[in-house]
């Protein structure tokens, strides 16, 4: 876009053309108060608070030129005779801007007046008081004294609940509508709207349940009054007296970078901190408000031993002792694949490279994963570290020429912020595809929605490439010079036409053909895979990797695959090596771990933040078989009660340490509080195992034998000598252990803790503390935006092979002719939901029906069905949902739900039948 | 020399004769002046509920950091105070005030009032924090009347109308 120069308050500033004129000044470090624009929403132009002089050039009307007057300089004019709104009126040349004029003073000073006189002046109690633009504009441009009378100010009752987290005060609301338009333009959930007219205008929730979003807490921090507060953080403390921590939310795989603002030692809120790679400025409700985990009363405070059958509180020393005592002598007299870990992919990254060196360097196990062996559970198959989105990503800036195909993925429930990042890109001009079996949240947005049948999502992506192949879309240059297997490729695909793939899928031809090209077109292709792709197996993850290589989009920025793999870390817990394939040797998986601990071959395990028995109470017979479990928690969980030995954890908010997100992007985290209950962080405990372990004579591996595998050391830094002290587990702060990551563990050389503090940028505040003039809350990022590693693709000698192939067609099974498919839910009551204001949220477990499969089988919505498998049976309330295809049942994944009884796999071929209650019968 | 002693003795003696400025002081107490800052007092309005509405601007006026407000949200039902939010914990460490009154200027509700006691004195620093239950009147006592200082200046006090009360 062309530049335009202008003159605002005296400075000249060039901007693009299309800037409004407050942007416009912000840049000339010129603040124009404003309530209801904020730069990520559309203005409005609503509140009128930034009306300015603006001075346009004269042109005259006969010659259509521009008057020069006497001085040879253009005549102005002020535009339309009378005051502008400065968010609403774009920049145009030879522009003069005046903001501080009497005129404009009186505007504002009358704009203040009126808005104050329905606003309750109630600040002393106020959560928003402290951080308040309504606040801070008047001291600043507001009169000091108000010419109407306090008792003429209309008076609502006090807070109304908005929904269960937000609460409405309508005496504070300057009705500026920054909620609404988040709602209705960012988050894609239009659940705002405003009732009545006059002076009864109010805010209102138009969903049931009321503002029923998972990204309602964001309307808290951009309302520029107290009318929007969220039940957390009520009354809990005034905001200058918080002290934000740097931190990083723990819940899913997106990393958002936060804030725990806490008052001495207690979490009052999260906040979000602005992150322009990861977050914005927003972050969910799941973050938001499922923090207090934390602080529950519930949390392990001492080392459990189990004495009989009952588990006692020990000191540490009893239990390392013990600990190291078992482990040994399984060790001695079973051999070291006696012994397995788990380590759950929610860890940060310094207690799993910990908890891999001590099986891998000191027991000398291979039998390391982190997954927790379900029957449902898919296997992992990670694209993010060879084809991953390349270093440099930022989905912020995307916009015309991308194209992002979701493929298998509910970014809503698997990383909900993902949601307003593509629908940022969409906004911007972007191209999307959404492929899944069912509908998801994401379909909302102006996408291509291709309904594939449950299963069938690898034709779909087959039948892309052989679009791509057909029409010669491929990026032959990328494909010439990194691709081996192109010939080889078409062959396989010869057989099969674009119709017949597309048939086999059930999805329309011409959508896909679309599709194939927008993609291929696109200068930056972004593919996102989820839980549903990784249920359809290892086909679809080849032909999507297959995919981002014959368009070229890998190995550059802003391109390549995000894939969202659950667990918060789990990237962070495939690069540190805890999977079985890591090491030299291969270990057991998880599910082998069962099956071996039944059979006696596995006799001791420690599993840290996994609690595998709730998932699959079948797992509690292997756990019992064990000789020795230990098992690292912050809660007593079910797995943890099945323990010899249960040793107690700090929570992110009493240590720091790092994750690695599904972009790769590292980023650390600060402790926020002394440890709660002076529990020690997951690698100290990892240490102290070790430690123990050496203290009675055992002898680690050399430090070439721990390793990890595919993940190549870089052999330089294991030079004699020079790594010798790090491998006698003297480990004194969680720094220590992240530059030992960082020597150790390939492409994480410039993750110390320093490197990652160094990373600061402004961000998209052009101006210093830009989010407090709109917010009046801070999203201050002190702590830096984290380093994004580089995949294999970001080498440019990297070559990769097509590995595409055509599976066969999925059978119908006339007996079990239903297909279950387990759906990730955000809400889904586990651990981290204690206390939390979320809990009425929760989902409970049921199964989502198709209508007409619901009327077949005459149920009603509410009503139980018994779902029958090849492994067993279930009876599950029915909700129905007219938007499901049919034949598909979806399972809910959350607390509760019996899936594990259910499922053969991660797709499950069941019958389903209305549940006759037995009980009622025999009555 | 001799007249020099004799002449002090004489002053020692003339004094003698004359009304003591001091006092015995635990059985006889001189009054304060009307604006003496002593120990502070948590009013409560005529119909019983606490002023305090738990702000927290005395806290963060208070330039020895000797106070501690923890708000908590009123039930509607029996309210505390009135309007939404009351403070739960009010604490005054007492060896950390200095007295300077600046928690008064600040409180938008005259809560908290320095009062004409002065006898502060622990056996323990534990018992110099003095609590809500210490500070707060007796509903039946002091409905934190506008100070005297206040009304004789004829200045408005800080506007406890405004918040709705």
């Amino acid at each position: 876009m062309p530049d335009v120069t202008l003159v605002i308050d005296g400075q000249t500033v060039t901007v693009p053309a299309g800037t409004n004129i407050v942007d416009a000044a912000r840049v000339a470090g010129v603040a124009i108060p404003v309530f209801c624009y904020h730069p990520k929403l559309k203005p409005v132009g609503m509140c009128r608070m930034c009306l300015v002089e603006v001075w346009t050039p004269k042109i005259d009307p006969v010659t259509r030129q521009v008057v020069i007057g006497e001085d040879g300089r253009p005549v102005l004019a002020l535009m339309m005779g009378k005051l502008q709104p400065g968010c609403v009126t774009p920049v145009g040349e030879g522009m003069e801007v005046r903001t501080t004029t009497p005129k404009v003073r009186f505007a504002q000073k009358g704009q203040l007046e009126f808005l104050l006189t329905s606003h309750p002046l109630d600040c002393p109690v106020c959560d928003k008081g402290g951080e308040c633009p309504l606040q801070n504009l008047t001291m600043q441009f507001g009169p000091s004294m108000s010419r109407f009378d306090y008792d003429d100010k209309i008076h609502f009752e006090k807070p109304i609940p908005l929904g269960d987290l937000i609460y409405l005060d309508r005496e504070r609301c300057i009705l500026c509508s920054r909620c609404v338009r988040f709602q209705d333009d960012l988050a894609g959930d239009p659940v705002l709207g405003f009732d009545n007219r006059g002076r009864a205008w109010e805010i209102i929730s138009q969903s049931d349940p009321p503002f029923d979003s998972k990204f309602s807490g964001n309307t808290t921090d951009i309302c520029p009054v107290g009318a929007l507060t969220t039940a957390d953080f009520r009354f809990r403390a005034r905001v200058w007296e918080l002290r934000p921590t740097p931190s990083i939310c723990p819940h899913c795989p997106v990393g958002c970078t936060i804030s725990l603002d806490m008052r001495y030692d207690r979490l009052m809120r999260v906040m979000p901190r602005e992150n322009e790679y990861v977050n914005d400025i927003w972050i969910c409700d799941k973050g938001r408000f499922g923090m207090r985990f934390i602080e529950s009363p519930e949390r392990l405070r001492q080392p459990l031993v189990r004495k009989g059958d009952a588990l006692t509180p020990a000191t540490w020393d009893e239990a390392m002792t013990l600990v190291a005592e078992k482990l040994n002598a399984i060790r001695t007299h079973a051999g070291a694949a006696a012994l397995g870990g788990l380590a759950s992919p929610d860890l940060p990254n310094e207690d799993l490279y910990l908890f891999q060196k001590l099986f891998r360097q000191v027991l000398r196990s291979p039998n390391l994963d982190c997954c927790t062996g379900a029957p449902g559970e898919s296997e992992i198959v990670d694209l993010g570290a060879t084809l991953g989105v390349g270093k440099g990503t930022n989905l912020s800036n995307l916009g015309a020429g991308t194209a992002v195909l979701v493929v298998g993925a509910d970014p809503e429930e698997e990383a909900p912020l993902y949601v307003l990042r593509l629908r940022g890109i969409v906004a911007r001009g972007g191209d999307l595809t959404v492929i899944n079996p069912y509908p998801t949240k994401l379909d909302r947005t102006p996408a291509r929605v291709l309904r594939t049948r449950a299963g069938a999502e690898t034709f779909v992506a087959l039948a892309l490439l052989k679009v791509l192949i057909e029409e010669n879309l491929i990026a032959a240059d990328f494909v010439a010079r990194r691709v081996q297997g192109l010939d080889d490729l078409k062959a396989r695909l010869r057989n099969h036409s674009v119709a017949s793939l597309c048939e086999a899928a059930d999805v329309a031809e011409d959508e896909v053909r679309a599709a194939a090209r927008a993609f291929a077109q696109a200068s930056n292709g972004i593919i996102m895979y989820g839980r549903v792709a990784l249920a359809v197996g290892t086909d679809l993850i080849d032909a999507l990797a297959d995919l981002a290589l014959l368009t070229g989009h890998a190995g550059s920025p802003n391109n390549g695959i995000i894939p969202l793999i659950p667990g918060a870390n789990a990237r962070g817990a495939l690069d540190m090596g805890v999977y079985p394939g890591a090491g030299k040797k291969r270990g057991l998986k998880a599910r082998e771990m069962w099956t071996a601990a039944r059979e006696g071959r596995l006799r001791g395990m420690i599993i840290a933040g996994m609690d595998p028995v709730r998932d699959n109470p079948a797992v509690a017979e292997a756990l019992d078989a064990l000789e020795f479990l230990v098992v690292q928690d912050m809660f007593l969980t079910e797995t943890a009660q099945h323990a010899d030995v249960v040793l107690p954890t700090a929570s992110i908010a009493g240590r720091e340490g790092t994750f690695t997100n599904a972009e790769r992007r590292v980023q650390r985290f600060r402790q926020a509080r002394i440890p709660e209950y002076n529990t020690p962080a997951g690698w100290d405990v990892a240490q102290r195992i070790a430690r123990s372990l050496l203290s009675i004579g055992v002898k680690p591996a050399a430090p070439d034998g721990q390793g990890n595998g595919s993940n190549a050391q870089r052999t330089s830094a294991n030079a004699a000598g020079a790594t010798v002290s790090l491998d006698q587990w003297d480990y004194v702060v969680a720094g220590d252990v992240a530059d030992e990551i960082a020597t150790r563990v390939r492409g994480y050389a410039d993750t110390t803790y320093e490197s990652l503090g160094l990373t600061r940028k402004p961000q998209w505040g052009r101006q210093p503390n830009e989010a407090v003039f709109y917010d009046g809350t801070s999203y201050e990022n002190t702590e830096g935006v984290g380093v994004q590693i580089a995949a294999d693709a970001d080498n440019p000698k990297a070559m990769f092979s097509l590995r595409a192939r055509v599976p066969s067609q999925i059978d119908i099974n006339s007996d079990r002719p239903y297909m279950l498919l387990a759906a990730p839910r955000a809400y889904d009551g586990r651990a981290w939901s204690r206390d939390s204001k979320l809990l009425p949220r929760m989902v409970a477990p049921h199964l989502l029906l198709n209508a007409e499969d619901a009327a077949v089988l005459d149920v009603a919505p509410g009503s139980l069905v018994r779902i029958v498998s090849e492994a067993g049976s279930a009876v599950l309330p029915a909700q129905i949902d007219r938007r499901l295809p049919r034949g598909l049942v979806l399972a809910p994944d959350v607390n509760g739900a019996p899936l594990s009884a259910v499922q053969t796999g991660p797709l499950t071929r069941i019958a389903m039948m209305a549940h006759i209650d037995e009980t009622v019968e025999t009555r | 020399m001799i007249g020099a002693l004799f002449k002090g003795l004489g002053t020692t003696l003339r004094y003698l004769f004359r009304k003591p400025v001091t006092v015995e002081y635990p059985e006889v107490k001189r009054p304060v002046r009307e604006r003496f800052r002593g120990r502070h007092q948590l009013k409560r309005f005529a119909n019983g509920l606490e002023r305090c509405i738990g702000c927290s601007l005395c806290a963060a006026a208070c330039p020895a950091d000797a106070i501690l407000v923890v708000p908590a949200e009123n039930d509607p039902a029996a309210p505390n105070s009135p309007g939404e939010r009351y403070a739960a914990r009010y604490e005054i460490n007492m060896l950390r005030c200095i007295f300077c009154g600046y928690c008064e200027d600040a409180c938008p509700t005259n809560a908290i009032v320095l009062e004409h006691q002065y006898e502060l004195s622990f056996y323990d620093r534990r018992s110099s924090i003095l609590t809500k239950d210490d500070l707060l009147v007796p509903p039946d006592k002091g409905h934190g009347e506008i100070p005297p200082i206040l009304e004789r200046l004829n200045r408005r006090p800080s506007p406890p109308a405004q918040i709705d009360l």
